[in-house]
């Protein structure tokens, strides 16, 4: 009797799971035709060198021979983003970008401001809840730690925490890899930096890292360029508070010419977590649906772990075999990962506020 | 920028189509109106001229005047459309004073720089006693360099002084030098003229060229006869005949300046308080966050370089006078 | 005396130009660690982006020079023919783009054409290439327009008119085979000098996002050290042959109309 109870649940258990995965398949089936007649995905920035983007956008187009994939600029900030949204609203032309990935703190405030779209990609579960929206409209996709991209030609002593920065031997070498009134890397290092100086996570940090900054500036290490892996091999700005997947990315790039170090400070260790959205103005929401679905996937995923990133679905997929050892030993150590802060979404909110609105007065860093 | 070899007919005069041909004209009975209708062919005639000038008043109104007034007007708007001075008001910040003056600061050193080298540099080409085969390459050269602004000429400039540059690297090696720690930085606004004066410099010896050709050499022979030295002679009748040049162009440089958006963005990247970047910033992320303030900084712009060309067409025109 | 002033004015001159060019030059050598190796041509002309953008910016050119073309040599002969008048205030006009920085140009534009407008061109990728290239044309003008203007005056516009007219021409017929092999060397210096300018452009293409190669240039210039410096020499290169075949055609001219 029991035998056969239980035979039939499984068996129902089955035929419920093979529904689903038929509706599943059903549904991205539709998905995919309505994408192909739409044949086109606006992006905006993705650099190639971001998190392996540049492989993970190749992967789609191989996948998806009939979408078109526009890439808008590559080094827009997460407000930059958020405005060409805004800037956009009526066109429907190839200006205005279906998908955005920005920053933790820029998710609830687009919301807020009426320019996303829910959507829940079918491995909407594995993605743990801390870094998503309840109801859909932005999600996490992946973290990294910040770290400093060192030039070993032009800096002798490598720097091992935010003090060191300060000191006089680094003078003119310092940047940011953003602009901090726009690019959530850059308003999130100055975040760490405050961390670094022992304050409160939010708003105070924000303040703690403007002031460190303001310090910095005036010691005569700041250089008020965007730090990049070029700036960095041309001198310009020899060493660059990036994320470490960014700063690991320019190591491969460079190939040893010249040979960069890259460092995790040893307090002021903090994690950033990326989200993922779809523009509530969307001229394609269905390749954008797509995109998402694909970016998700398993393929989009390992994509991003290829780019030393640290997808969402990273402890499901480990749980479940996914991950290939080589690429986990390719990754930057999980103690750094396991000391790093995660700051909440009310505190890099706090903190976003804070930087923006006080780098100009702070730390003011012009052109002397 | 100006074409060198075809400013040297600047002071050929305009002349009205031989009009004595007119009755010559085989097809003269199409044109030679009897003389009841001939008034009315007058009035027709007019209008239908003015018609040829159609395709250039379209594409300048739609590509260049309607944009412009846009941004003029926008600079006084509030977004729903009501005038006002708020936007300008709102130029009054640390950051965007800072932008301008130091974009003033680097638009008048470098223009300032680029006329005197560039004076000398065309002086000891024309009046120098150099041989007579510079004068070609080094016009042609100009021309290049002239034109050679934007994207690459950052690269140049990052390759040559910056801080694994060539020159850097070779005084640190050769000489002990360390420009560095002497405090030389190609992102300061010196660095920035430095790298501005590239176009600069060219510029004025392609302009000031044919106005050196047309100092005659009867006035230096006349100065001298009535007993005035070198020195006396540039004092008192060069300099003068050529001041409205000099300073025209000093004018046209400055606003050449001012406007170079491209150099100083691919040298600093957009975070660089100039005004032509914050601009684009402001443009392209809304970094000041107000998007009316866009406008505000534009008509900035477009009032100073309107200014300075406004002074340079003046003197032009002025200086033509003497040297035609 | 004079001669050692002159001779120094003009050195440190030459001196202050060369250097960077050569350092350009030198850095570009330099992508392979302690060796002197053309790595990073190789990397930047193999690069698709590169190959896409450059070609996007030639094309444009090419679009660019003959809408220009179309438009000055007409009108400039126009206004020399039967509007003399005008011509100081369409002098004024062709000066304008002079005085108007590139960047509130296309800010306007971008007001101006979006979606919402009665003339949507941002609303596509040809509407955006159309605008662009209008955008190109006007940053043209002056140079094309003073170019075939000082053409046009060396040539006695009104006795070619009359007589082709008299032959039974009619306005096409007369500028195409009249009036335009006559300025055919101003018109090719203008179109030289377009050409230049178009493919260095950045501030328009930046911002109407157009994947032009000014911004290629500039994006592969904070991604990549040694890449930026090639591709600054190609820029370079392409300057001087453009302004080097203004030399050349205009040259070939002289000899041309000597011999007259």
């Amino acid at each position: 009797m029991k035998l056969k109870h239980s035979l039939a649940t499984s068996v129902s258990l089955m035929a419920m799971l093979t529904a689903n995965v038929a509706l599943a398949d059903a549904h991205m089936a539709e998905l995919e035709a309505a994408a192909l007649a739409e044949g086109m995905l606006t992006t905006i920035a993705l650099p190639h060198d971001w998190c392996g983007y540049g492989a993970v956008i190749e992967g789609f187009k191989a996948k998806y021979p009939g979408i078109t994939v526009n890439e808008l600029n590559p080094d827009a900030g997460s407000a930059d983003e958020i405005e060409a949204i805004k800037a956009n609203k009526d066109n429907t032309g190839p200006q205005a970008p279906d998908v955005i990935d920005v920053g933790l703190s820029f998710g609830p405030s687009s919301k807020a401001e009426g320019l996303l779209q829910p959507y829940k990609v079918s491995t909407w579960d594995e993605i743990p809840d801390s870094i998503k929206d309840a109801e859909g409209y932005w999600y996490g996709d992946y973290y990294g730690v910040m770290s400093f991209l060192v030039n070993k030609d032009l800096v002798a002593n490598t720097p091992a925490d935010w003090a060191d920065l300060l000191k006089p031997e680094y003078a003119g070498q310092v940047a940011l890899a953003g602009d901090p009134r726009a690019s959530n890397q850059a308003i999130l290092a100055v975040h760490a930096a405050g961390l670094g100086k022992g304050a409160a996570a939010g708003a105070d940090a924000g303040k703690a890292g403007l002031e460190y900054f303001a310090e910095m500036n005036k010691a005569g290490n700041f250089v008020p360029v965007i730090g990049k892996a070029g700036t960095l091999a041309q001198g310009a700005t020899a060493i660059v508070v990036m994320w470490d997947y960014n700063a690991l990315a320019a190591r491969d790039t460079l190939a040893g010419n010249p040979p960069v170090e890259v460092v995790v400070p040893t307090t002021g260790t903090q994690a950033g977590v990326y989200v993922q959205a779809i523009s509530a103005f969307a001229p394609h929401p269905n390749a954008a649906k797509l995109w998402m679905e694909y970016i998700y996937s398993d393929e989009g995923q390992l994509g991003w772990l290829k780019g030393y990133c640290h997808p969402a679905r990273f402890n499901a997929m480990v749980a479940a075999g996914k991950v290939p050892q080589e690429l986990i030993d390719a990754l930057p150590p999980a103690a750094s990962y396991e000391a790093a802060y995660f700051p909440t979404l009310e505190e890099v909110d706090a903190n976003k506020v804070a930087v923006v609105e006080g780098w100009d007065a702070t730390v003011g860093a012009n052109v002397q | 920028m100006i074409c060198p070899s075809h400013r040297a007919g600047a002071g050929i005069d305009d002349k009205r189509p031989a009009e004595g041909l007119r009755f010559t004209n085989v097809t003269g009975a199409a044109r030679m109106p009897d003389q009841t209708t001939a008034r009315h062919r007058v009035r027709r005639r007019l209008p239908l001229h003015w018609l040829g000038l159609v395709p250039f008043a379209a594409f300048a109104t739609l590509f260049l005047i309607m944009p412009t007034m846009k941004i003029v007007l926008g600079a006084f708007q509030t977004p729903e459309g009501a005038l006002t001075f708020d936007n300008i008001r709102g130029l009054n910040t640390d950051l965007i004073r800072s932008a301008y003056w130091i974009s003033i600061k680097i638009s008048l050193v470098s223009a300032l720089l680029g006329c005197a080298i560039g004076f000398a540099m065309a002086a000891a080409v024309v009046l120098g006693g150099l041989p007579k085969w510079i004068r070609g390459p080094l016009l042609t050269f100009s021309g290049v360099a002239s034109n050679f602004a934007g994207v690459p000429l950052a690269f140049a400039f990052l390759a040559t002084l910056g801080p694994l540059g060539m020159i850097t690297v070779f005084l640190k090696t050769q000489l002990g030098v360390d420009l560095r720690a002497l405090g030389f930085n190609l992102l300061t606004y010196y660095g920035l003229v430095i790298v501005y004066l590239f176009f600069q410099i060219p510029l004025m010896i392609l302009i000031i060229t044919p106005a050196l050709d047309g100092l005659k050499r009867e006035w230096r022979e006349a100065a001298a006869m009535l007993g005035a030295t070198g020195p006396q002679y540039w004092r008192m009748v060069a300099l003068p005949i050529l001041f409205p040049a000099l300073l025209g162009t000093f004018a046209l440089l400055f606003a050449n300046a001012f406007g170079a958006v491209a150099t100083a963005f691919a040298l600093a990247g957009p975070a660089f308080s100039l005004v032509p970047i914050t601009l684009f910033s402001q443009i392209r992320g809304d970094v000041l966050g107000n998007p009316q303030l866009g406008f505000a900084l534009a008509f900035g712009m477009i009032l100073i370089t309107g200014v300075a060309n406004g002074i340079y067409i003046w003197l032009r025109a002025r200086s033509e006078r003497w040297l035609k | 005396m004079m001669r050692v002033w002159s001779w120094g004015a003009l050195l440190f001159g030459l001196a202050y130009f060369f250097l960077p060019l050569i350092g350009m030059a030198q850095f570009s050598l330099k992508a392979r660690r302690g060796e002197y190796s053309f790595d990073a041509y190789a990397k930047v002309l193999a690069d698709p982006q590169f190959q896409q953008t450059f070609s996007y910016s030639v094309v444009m050119a090419l679009f660019t020079i003959v809408f220009g073309v179309l438009l000055v040599v007409p009108t400039a002969y126009w206004v020399r023919l039967k509007l003399p008048g005008a011509r100081p205030y369409i002098e004024f006009i062709t000066l304008l783009p002079l005085v108007i920085p590139a960047i509130v140009i296309v800010f306007g534009y971008i007001r101006l054409y979006n979606t919402s407008s009665w003339l949507p061109l941002t609303g596509s990728a040809t509407g955006t290439n159309i605008l662009l290239m209008m955008g190109y044309a006007t940053l043209a003008l002056p140079y094309m327009y003073r170019a075939v203007d000082t053409g046009l005056r060396t040539i006695d516009v009104g006795t070619l008119t009359e007589a082709a007219q008299s032959l039974g021409a009619g306005w096409v017929t007369i500028l195409a085979r009249v009036i335009l092999p006559n300025v055919l060397v101003a018109v090719l210096s203008g179109a030289f000098l377009t050409f230049a300018i178009v493919i260095g452009e950045f501030t328009m293409a930046a911002l109407l996002n157009r994947p032009a190669f000014g911004p290629y240039m500039q994006l592969l210039g904070s991604n990549r050290a040694y890449e930026p410096a090639a591709l600054a020499v190609i820029a370079f290169g392409i300057t001087w042959a453009c302004m080097g075949l203004i030399q050349l055609v205009t040259r070939f001219s002289k000899h041309e109309r000597a011999r007259q």
